[in-house]
């Protein structure tokens, strides 16, 4: 089953999500990346319908891209968290909704801030310290209110993160093998080994 | 399961005397999984106006933002809780799932100050009460225990008690709200 | 007389069930001679017997009146919400629960009691259906009791588990709900059993049931270890409890713990999870589980 992680921590957003792509009892792919680079401090791990995924994610890509190009600026995490959260919103009440959760991890220049933001396919955002969708949030989010720390290092936040994936393998029925893991800090975003 | 209930939450409005209060619990969740403890559901729309929005959550945000006056004039709360209704009724077919508070200190003739609160169900259905309105998912505990405690012409610190307590006691027999409580007094 | 010592004479289910139809044929003696029934009237001719509605489907009618996935207007409601667990380490078994029951949203009760005392040597966990948990538990209680009276020994937990498994298998299909766990210490030392309606029965170090489990079982896995100390442990159960009964809506209030060693068990304690939430188990002030209580001094 799906599942996509994400945590805050000291200057930092973790982003996990796993890599399967599945299609009835089927692994059509292993190593399908569902978290996307939304300019120099924006990530955003989608999950769910098959199809909407990857059409929604494309749109809010190439929306956020429009915005840098006619106004000579990236959107704040809080700002994309907002026109996104509208997009999903106002499919909700189309003829045919996106299906698709995400997870939108950013970090602010401007007040040098990380931020995190649970969004679902209704359109619901909220900003948290940690947040995960999928069967995976049933055993991730009791194990992030013990052990997640908001002031961590990125070693602690991955090691919290490891906790997470390590506890979902354990104990999910249908767990993912592999998980991609991207981090987004003052620097900008990159994928991290773990 | 109702889509009224897929997020939880509760909002109660009480009339004081020349005072309103308005309270809600700030859970999120996605049915029984919790996911925020701090999701606002009352706005305050004028320095005198507070709403309420308990129902579901993609909804509230939609309507708050809605609501942003770009007036600049005061309105009034009866003018405003008329604004909601219509606004609720238009999309009376395809409604948003909102069940709307409002709690407001309204100007009277001689320029003092009347309290004011209303609710309305999720198509617009106006409901003005003279004692206190309840929405969400713990609305029968609400109404319950609002029905014991409420009097007539409390003062601020009593009002505020017993809001309180009503909140306190009904949000703690639901099991879709809790996760903290906010309270306003006005 | 006779045929009152013959009752207790030989086990077996079925036959047992053939002398209370025989019993219920020929019953001399009144049983309330022999003092309170306690609910448990059937017993005293045998296995118990129920009455059943005089519908061509008697489990069918059941289930429509008791599904409230299909029908949430449904008459009977079975409490579903529950966070249960029971873990295996060096000092003994960790058994604790919360006590929330919970009728469609409506908190029906904070005060449940879902671990059964079966003897001093055993404890049962209740998940699933109340009535049901307690019925069959006391009623293994009471053939726990049999048993050394009959043997001049305790039951193994095994043996005790296996009974009370294979008494819930034979009304398989009829609509029992229960998730439970059976601990204990015997001979063999610490044992904890898993057994629900379905007829599963597992033997093994750590367990958790109910709608809160994954919660409980987040926070169970990464602090588990066989060699915790007795403190340690029981801190780890209450936590599991607390996380449950914090994240999932049909688990909380409070949460029951009990700690088996090789003298029978002992009730640690009982905790309110908003106490712990805000000011942990030994009531210290801001020293709560809660996360924001925990990082709340700190900066997001």
């Amino acid at each position: 089953m799906e599942t996509s992680f994400a945590l805050t921590g000291k200057g930092y957003v973790l982003v996990a999500a796993d890599t399967t792509s599945a299609r009835s009892i089927v692994k059509m792919k292993i190593d399908e990346d569902k978290i996307k680079d939304l300019g120099s401090h924006l990530l955003m791990a989608y999950s769910g319908e098959p199809g909407d995924t990857v059409q929604f994610a494309e749109y809010v890509e190439r929306n956020i891209r429009l915005f840098q190009i006619r106004n000579n600026y990236a959107l704040r995490p809080s700002a994309a968290a907002s026109w996104i959260r509208r997009s999903l919103a106002q499919s909700l009440r189309s003829r045919k909704p996106y299906s698709v959760n995400l997870l939108l991890g950013g970090y602010d220049v401007a007040a040098e801030e990380p931020h995190l933001y649970w969004i679902d396919y209704l359109g619901t955002s909220t900003e948290v310290p940690f947040g995960a969708h999928g069967y995976g949030s049933y055993f991730a989010l009791s194990l992030l209110d013990r052990y997640h720390d908001p002031d961590a290092s990125l070693e602690e936040g991955i090691a919290t993160l490891k906790r997470c994936i390590d506890e979902v393998a354990k104990r999910l029925v249908v767990s993912p093998g592999k998980y991609k893991v991207k981090v987004v800090d003052k620097d900008g975003s990159r994928e991290i080994e773990i | 399961m109702s889509i009224m209930q897929y997020n939880g939450g509760s909002v109660i409005a009480m009339v004081g005397k020349d005072c309103v209060a308005i309270a809600s619990d700030l859970r999120l969740g996605n049915q029984a999984l919790g996911i925020s403890a701090n999701f606002q559901k009352i706005f305050p729309v004028s320095d005198r106006i507070y709403l309420g929005l308990p129902g579901l959550a993609t909804d509230v945000t939609t309507l708050v933002n809605m609501y942003t006056i770009k007036e600049e004039r005061e309105i009034e709360p009866e003018t405003f809780a008329h604004l909601v209704s219509s606004t609720l009724y238009e999309r009376r077919f395809g409604p948003y799932f909102i069940e709307p508070v409002m709690a407001g200190l309204s100007k009277t003739p001689s320029g003092s100050f009347k309290p004011f609160i209303a609710a309305t169900d999720l198509i617009g259905c106006l409901n003005f009460a003279k004692d206190f309105v309840v929405a969400g998912t713990a609305s029968e505990k609400l109404f319950g225990v609002a029905e014991g405690l409420w009097e007539p012409d409390m003062e601020p610190e009593d009002l505020f008690e017993t809001i309180s307590q009503t909140m306190l006691n009904a949000v703690d027999r639901d099991a879709y709200s809790g996760w903290g409580v906010v309270v306003h007094v006005m | 007389m006779n045929s009152f010592a013959s009752r207790f004479a030989t086990t077996g289910h079925i036959q047992e069930l053939k002398r209370a139809q025989a019993n219920a044929e020929d019953d001399e003696f009144s049983d309330a001679a022999w003092g309170s029934e306690a609910g448990f009237g059937s017993l005293a001719k045998g296995v118990p017997s129920f009455s059943v509605p005089t519908v061509p489907d008697p489990s069918a009618f059941l289930r429509l009146h008791t599904d409230d996935h299909a029908d949430p207007k449904c008459r009977i409601k079975i409490q579903h919400g529950t966070t249960t667990l029971a873990f295996r380490f060096q000092g003994g078994v960790i058994v604790a629960v919360d006590s929330r029951a919970t009728a469609g949203s409506y908190i029906a009760s904070g005060t449940v009691k879902k671990v059964i005392e079966i003897n001093p040597y055993l404890l049962g966990t209740m998940a699933g259906g109340a009535a049901d948990c307690q019925y069959w538990e006391t009623y293994l209680g009471i053939h726990c009791r049999l048993h050394e009276l009959r043997n001049r020994e305790r039951i193994s937990v095994s043996a005790a588990s296996k009974y009370l498994s294979n008494l819930v298998y034979s009304y398989k299909g009829m609509g029992l709900s229960m998730g439970t766990m059976i601990c204990g210490w015997d001979k063999t030392g610490p044992r904890i059993f898993y057994v629900d309606s379905d007829g599963t029965r597992l033997a093994g170090d750590l367990f958790s049931v109910g709608s809160g489990s994954t919660f409980a079982y987040g926070v169970l896995d990464q602090g588990y270890r066989w060699d915790l100390t007795d403190e340690e442990a029981q801190e780890l159960g209450r936590r599991s409890i607390y996380a449950a009964g914090h994240r999932d809506a049909f688990s909380g209030n409070t949460c029951n713990l009990y700690h088996v060693k090789e003298d029978g068990w002992t009730f640690i304690g009982n905790y309110d999870i908003s106490k712990l939430h805000y000011d942990g188990p030994n009531n210290v002030d801001g020293a709560g589980y809660g996360y924001e209580v925990r990082v709340g001094s700190r900066s997001q």
